[in-house]
């Protein structure tokens, strides 16, 4: 028991370690910061109300850049592990097939895991810094925290050089440095915005977060896990190209089961078994809560992580049964 | 070594096919067709066959990652799907197949730890196979950066990192310079010394000749001739003499007398060196005066828990 735990250590980290040393993993992350960093300074207009553009585009550009780190991840480094043929080394030594693809899973989970964290604390400093409108004695108008936009906005770039020179002086390499970097950057920007005031000035630490978003920061990395499982059970059969497209087309179709399958779950079993089969990304996506002052409960953050887990089960175990037959050339 | 030998069957292979199916179920391709193998403990077998004969579909069938059409597999007594028995095997497959982001050291690490090698034991014999191999200035490289022959010895010391009982090399000395074939071929003679089995698939025929106890030669997935190398080799009708230089007059006397006896001309000539040895005695002479360099060193040092 204690071997197979080993083992499983061992190449989850592995996959995790092989997928941030990717290129694409880096590009990913840092353009899923910068495209958020960004959303602020095209909101020209609020509609009524502070950072909603910026909290649903936020949301939504995680979710998009999730899918292809998920299913680009998972072409690789599982189908593009048995078409390279890492896949049929690793298999002739004392290691299950099952335990093989399910580290491989726990890899990319892993890594689509701190993906978000870095994608939830730029959606959180981004709303921070959208315009609001301010109405004092002091101040009558509109403000935006450019001090923390500016920081966000370049924290990418600044790990990158910082990643340059680690890769330059302790030869470590440049992408999963790089990659560690935005995540540290990103934290020490989140803990720097609380010095000072959205006008830009110092005042005595606090941090003034919409912390509404968590919960649907949290919702958006478990759909995205979600679709980590779909992507690697498509990718026990399927080479990196479909893995992704199928990925796009399951993503578009679990975002319209509702409309598409719903309403006629009652009529027709056909549509009963694909309204239940395919994924409904739409139990993930509740940035609409928060309008009005609104917010998610974490009972309902529950249910959903509950329908999450049976889902990646069920998937992960049709992934291991496909797995389990497939040729390793 | 020959009781040893005769001992116990590693591997027996009986009736074996295998057939590759396109995408709606129909037969493609018959890579193997009612193979029958039977491979000692302690032998060093060789596989050969030119390209698409078979060998290296076998070899797979033989690791469990691809499943037999008909005919019956075992591998040290047990299916070759059974994951207990993989631990007592080494594999070097036909390209080196590694990850490419990996240093060797995290490679050989990554791989000790599959077979459950705790950390002194792993840390140990990384160091030993980074020796071995040559590549120890290299441990903190990206394998992806390697050479062919340096990824190559990578590969090999992955194969040899659980001390396996039973060693299957594709091509191991493909990309090798003559030195690092050399080593190879030392290594595989020791390994079967210590009563260690070895299948070798190869292309290269005087690598096969050198090491081999038997061999068998496939073509179109079957089996055309098997058997011990120098039984298949040695020309009956025919005896090589190999004596020190004689005086001239000496010399056309025994010529004499041969055709006399045998009624036929003689052949005569110097016995050479093979290109194989005067090139690793200039590498060796030149070894000594180098400095430094970027490629693999070469190194006659193998690893001590190999030789025990």
């Amino acid at each position: 028991m204690m071997l197979r735990v080993k083992q499983f250590l061992a190449m989850a980290g592995l996959t995790a370690l092989e997928a941030i040393r990717q290129p694409i993993c880096l590009l990913l992350t840092a353009g899923c910061v910068v495209s958020i960093a960004a959303v602020p300074l095209t909101i020209m207009h609020l509609f009524g109300e502070d950072g909603k553009q910026v909290r649903d585009s936020a949301f939504a550009i995680h979710f998009v850049f999730g899918l292809f780190m998920a299913g680009h991840a998972a072409g690789t480094l599982l189908s593009g592990e048995i078409k390279k043929g890492t896949a049929s080394a690793v298999l002739s030594k004392p290691v299950s097939r099952e335990l093989f693809f399910l580290s491989k899973f726990a890899g990319i989970a892993a890594v689509i895991l701190v993906f978000s964290v870095g994608a939830t604390i730029a959606t959180l400093l981004s709303e921070r810094v959208a315009e609001k409108f301010y109405y004092t004695q002091a101040l009558n108008g509109y403000v935006m925290d450019s001090q923390t936009g500016m920081m966000l906005f370049f924290s990418p770039f600044l790990a990158c050089i910082c990643a340059g020179i680690i890769n330059y002086r302790f030869k470590r390499p440049f992408t999963s440095s790089a990659f560690w970097m935005i995540i540290i950057f990103l934290l020490i920007v989140l803990f720097v915005s609380g010095f000072f005031e959205r006008n830009g000035q110092w005042r005595p630490y606090s941090l003034r977060l919409d912390s509404r978003i968590f919960a649907v920061s949290i919702l958006v990395s478990l759909a995205l896990v979600v679709l980590s499982a779909v992507a690697i059970t498509i990718s026990t059969r399927f080479d990196i190209m479909p893995t992704m497209i199928l990925c796009s087309v399951i993503f578009m179709f679990g975002l319209m089961t509702d409309y598409i399958l719903g309403r006629h779950v009652a009529e027709s079993y056909v549509c009963g078994f694909f309204y239940t089969v395919l994924p409904n990304w739409q139990n993930f996506w509740v940035a609409d809560a928060l309008s009005g002052g609104g917010h998610v409960p974490w009972i309902y953050v529950l249910h959903a992580g509950l329908y999450a887990v049976v889902y990646t089960v069920g998937v992960l175990c049709l992934g291991m049964l496909s797995f389990r037959h497939t040729e390793v050339k | 070594m020959d009781m040893e030998k005769q001992a116990g069957a590693v591997i027996e292979v009986n009736n074996l096919t295998k057939v590759f199916k396109d995408f709606w179920r129909r037969p493609k391709v018959r890579a193997v067709d009612g193979l029958n193998l039977d491979i000692k403990k302690g032998e060093i077998f060789g596989l050969l066959g030119p390209n698409g004969s078979g060998k290296s579909t076998t070899i797979k069938i033989l690791l469990g990652l691809l499943h037999a059409t008909s005919g019956s597999v075992t591998v040290l007594g047990r299916s070759p799907r059974d994951v207990a028995t993989k631990a007592r095997i080494g594999y070097l497959p036909e390209e080196s197949y590694l990850y490419n982001y990996l240093t060797p050291y995290e490679t050989l690490n990554f791989y000790g730890s599959l077979f459950g090698l705790d950390g002194r034991v792993r840390r140990e014999r990384i160091d030993q196979l980074l020796e071995m191999t040559g590549l120890k200035h290299a441990a903190g490289r990206s394998v992806g950066e390697f050479s062919k022959g340096m990824a190559r010895r990578v590969g090999l010391a992955q194969a040899l990192i659980n001390d396996p009982e039973l060693v299957i090399l594709d091509e191991p000395t493909s990309g090798l310079d003559p030195v690092g074939c050399r080593q190879v071929k030392d290594l595989m003679i020791t390994l079967a010394k210590r009563g260690k089995t070895i299948i070798l698939s190869s292309h290269l025929l005087a690598d096969v000749e050198d090491v081999c106890d038997r061999i068998a030669i496939l073509y179109n997935g079957s089996i055309r001739a098997q058997g011990g190398v120098n039984q298949l080799l040695e020309k009956q009708e025919s005896v090589r003499l190999t004596m020190p230089s004689l005086p001239p007059e000496v010399m056309r006397k025994v010529l004499e007398l041969i055709r006399k006896e045998v009624g036929k001309e003689p052949q005569v000539d110097h016995p050479s060196m093979n290109l194989e040895q005067f090139f690793l005695e200039v590498v060796e002479k030149a070894n000594r005066m180098a400095s430094q360099q970027s490629g693999a060193a070469p190194t006659e040092m193998m690893a001590d828990y190999l030789k025990k």
